[in-house]
């Protein structure tokens, strides 16, 4: 599995948007409600265990467009339109659904 | 015309006299205006060559092309808007992930540093270990960074 760096994360984040929503959500909610750390820690379990998910099944269905577009992402300091020849090409091969 | 000066008729300048009435019968080149009159002398502006737009067909002509200019500042906007949209959401969508992963490294750290609380302050009557500093109940981070993690250069 791929580490989590920030281009990685910019890749996938729509993949990440439709599938942990309730996750995120459920976070933020809680944070709303007590920002203390301690409280909000299993809701953060969740999210993280989520995006893990989300990032291994990228893996597995398309490798290497993902990696592709990471790389692209990488070089590029995350700037989403210089990388839309390999977006498009992710998008195609893994949907988001969005 | 001939003219009759005195000595014309001396035999000395028999060829001289003969010649003359050849000269006068020649037409004399004289320094005179062409045929017609001269043209008119320019004083004064000359009217131009190319008749220049008036002013208010610059005025007409600058104004469509500063409002061509601003209908393109505003679709620029708009792009530059859109990619900025772009770019939010995805940050938007990753930061409760970045939350939850500094919030477990963060309490990590505060339980040991809860833990070196206690065993400093235990002899201290009515101390209550972790308590917070505030009355208004809220949490707020702490004002110095002891946690042991910062010392090590986490």
């Amino acid at each position: 599995m791929s580490i989590p760096t920030s281009s990685v994360l910019m890749s996938a984040w729509t993949h990440i948007a439709t599938k942990c929503a309730e996750q995120n959500k459920e976070f933020m909610e809680c944070k709303k409600r007590d920002r203390d750390p301690a409280a909000c820690i299993p809701c953060g379990e969740k999210v993280i265990t989520c995006v893990s998910s989300v990032l291994k099944e990228l893996d597995q269905r398309c490798p290497e467009e993902f990696a592709a577009y990471s790389k692209c992402m990488h070089y590029y300091h995350n700037k989403f339109e210089e990388c839309r020849p390999e977006q498009t090409t992710f998008e195609k091969s893994c949907t988001s659904m969005f | 015309m001939s003219y009759n000066y005195g000595y014309n008729d001396n035999p000395l300048l028999e060829n001289f006299n003969k010649h003359a009435k050849d000269v006068q019968k020649m037409k004399y080149k004289q320094d005179l205006p062409p045929p017609g009159r001269f043209p008119a002398v320019q004083h004064g502006a000359k009217p131009p060559l190319v008749k220049a737009p008036s002013g208010a067909v610059l005025i007409a002509l600058s104004a469509a092309i500063m409002g061509l200019g601003m209908y393109k500042i505003g679709q620029g906007n708009h792009k530059r808007r859109e990619i900025k949209t772009e770019k939010h959401a995805a940050r938007q969508t990753l930061v409760p992930l970045l939350q939850a992963e500094e919030d477990m490294r963060f309490h990590m750290l505060n339980q040991e540093f809860l833990k070196l609380e206690a065993s400093v302050m235990k002899d201290v009557p009515g101390w209550e270990v972790g308590k917070n500093v505030y009355h208004s109940g809220k949490w707020y981070p702490p004002y110095w960074n002891d946690l042991p993690g910062y010392k090590k250069g986490l």
